[in-house]
């Protein structure tokens, strides 16, 4: 599994460099716009840099998929000592790794700067907690739906309409916020691109 | 119950309401060295590939290390070495790199045999997979599917692109090698003479069907092709069941039978031949003879 895990990191480094790089540029413009002061900011970045993620991820998962699908990878992984859910569980796996590190790491920064500012961390421990879990959720549930696009993507209809429910899920959370119902939403979505993503990559023909 | 490393049984495989594969049933016993041949697009490929598990089959099931094929267990997986057609490595991989990757996903690595395979085939390990030859790709195909030590060798036109020195010593460390250990190997080629020199068993596919499964020879003594000189011209009513094929001229008869036997024989010779001669066949005759397209009614309804 690790082996697998590692070949998936090493497969996909130019989309984890750029995920590193958005990560790393978000920090920054946090940091000099908290230093600066400017008002609005915060919201404007999340918002902005929240999209440029959400495609971020989507890419990864898309990338994975197609590049797999490409390159004949897993025809070739399908002959080892291996099996294709073992295959797809190391990729997930790869992806969610690399969503919780990018999520974490802003997670990490947003909390630095609210304590700088003195903000009462300790009142909002709650809404923090649901706020990350909905984010890293949302994340995923893009992730996931990049992996069915990545598989599916000769095919224009099924892509427009997976984008179309993607982008019905993230406003339903927009409408909803982060609160429960969202989080219940995006992990039944998530979990039903997930159960689409293995019935496709295990029956069909490698 | 059956311990044959591959056990086909009433596969069926359709290709957008094509049907490649129809109604096989095979078997394939251990230590073998099987020669399954066949046309092109007669589904020699489709059945290997079903056998991995790499292809769903519509109907039917095939069984390899004892268990079936759609749900083959990591562990079963790496007990079978395969050398695919075309040889599907990852291409843009250094050779390095593949290396690693398959160390990785193997159960077991033969480190010293794996680095005498490279010796001999002197494969450079800091190019990329698609700078390689074809050859130099076949080579490295079958390094890596020998060095696990596999108990089931399945070898997809392994020796296509290869020259002839290449594809002598192809042969003959994968065949020395695994023969010494007692494996089992299913070999499909368009090279026949390499299938004769090394099968001890041969299946035929023909349209989807296995027209021919024994060993090579029964093959070469049930069919045979025979020269016949009439006294005068040749008869109209020569009758037989299992022609294969059948060519006349003025008193001269080229006949090719399936299932020779003494009836057979006797009925030629009551037509009171004045010659009656075997033209000796190798494997590479009778395939051309079992896969005319004329040939296949007899072939289909005899199965030699």
């Amino acid at each position: 599994m690790l082996t697998l895990i590692a070949r998936e990191f090493r497969d996909n480094l130019a989309c984890l460099i750029l995920t590193g790089f958005h990560s790393l540029f978000t920090i920054a413009i946090a940091i000099v716009s908290a230093y600066w002061g400017i008002p609005w900011a915060g919201l404007l970045i999340a918002v902005i840099m929240g999209i440029i993620l959400a495609i971020l991820f989507t890419t990864l998962g898309a990338v994975q998929m197609y590049t797999d699908r490409a390159n004949r990878v897993s025809s070739l992984l399908a002959t080892l000592a291996t099996t294709r859910s073992r295959i797809l569980a190391a990729r997930v796996l790869a992806g969610a790794m690399v969503i919780l590190t990018t999520l974490v790491a802003l997670l990490i920064t947003a909390v630095a700067i609210a304590s700088l500012e003195d903000a009462p961390l300790a009142l909002y421990r709650s809404t923090i907690a649901e706020v990350f879990a909905t984010v890293v959720l949302t994340s995923f549930a893009c992730y996931c739906v990049g992996l069915l696009l990545g598989w599916t993507a000769i095919k224009a209809f099924p892509a427009l309409g997976m984008l179309f429910l993607m982008a019905l899920v993230v406003l339903l959370v927009v409408i909803k916020g982060f609160v429960l119902p969202a989080i219940v939403l995006l992990v039944l979505f998530s979990v039903a691109c997930l159960a689409h993503v293995w019935y496709r990559f295990t029956s069909i023909s490698l | 119950m059956n311990h044959n490393p591959i056990i086909a049984e009433d596969l069926v495989k359709y290709y957008d309401g094509r049907c490649v594969l129809d109604g096989i049933s095979l078997e394939v016993p251990r230590g073998c060295i099987y020669g399954l041949l066949g046309r092109n697009g007669s589904g020699k490929t489709t059945m290997i590939r079903i056998l991995l598990g790499l292809e769903p089959p519509t109907r039917g099931r095939t069984l390899v290390l004892s268990e079936d094929s759609t749900r083959l267990s990591a562990k079963a997986h790496g007990r079978v070495g395969y050398v695919a057609e075309g040889h599907n490595l990852i291409q843009s991989y250094r050779v390095s790199r593949l290396i690693a990757l398959c160390k990785g996903l193997s159960l077991h690595w033969n480190d010293d045999f794996f680095g005498r395979l490279m010796e001999t085939f002197r494969l450079p390990i800091d190019r990329r997979v698609r700078e390689l030859s074809a050859g130099m790709r076949a080579q490295l195909n079958l390094a890596l599917a020998m060095a696990i030590d596999p108990e089931l060798l399945i070898l997809d036109d392994p020796t296509l692109g290869l020259d002839t020195v290449a594809r002598r010593q192809f042969l003959e460390l994968a065949i020395d090698v695994i023969q010494r250990q007692g494996r089992t190997i299913l070999f499909s080629s368009h090279i026949l003479g390499d299938v004769e020199r090394i099968a001890d068993r041969v299946g035929i596919l023909l349209a989807g069907k296995i027209v021919v499964d024994c060993t090579l020879e029964e093959l070469k003594d049930r069919v045979k092709k025979l020269r016949v000189i009439f006294p005068e011209r040749v008869p109209d009513d020569l009758f037989m069941t299992e022609i294969i094929n059948r060519q006349s001229q003025g008193r001269e008869m080229i006949l090719t039978v399936a299932n020779w036997n003494p009836q057979k024989q006797a009925i030629i010779e009551t037509f009171k031949p004045a010659s009656c001669t075997e033209v000796p066949m190798s494997l590479e005759d009778i395939f051309i003879e079992c896969t005319r397209p004329t040939s296949a009614p007899a072939l289909q309804e005899s199965e030699v």
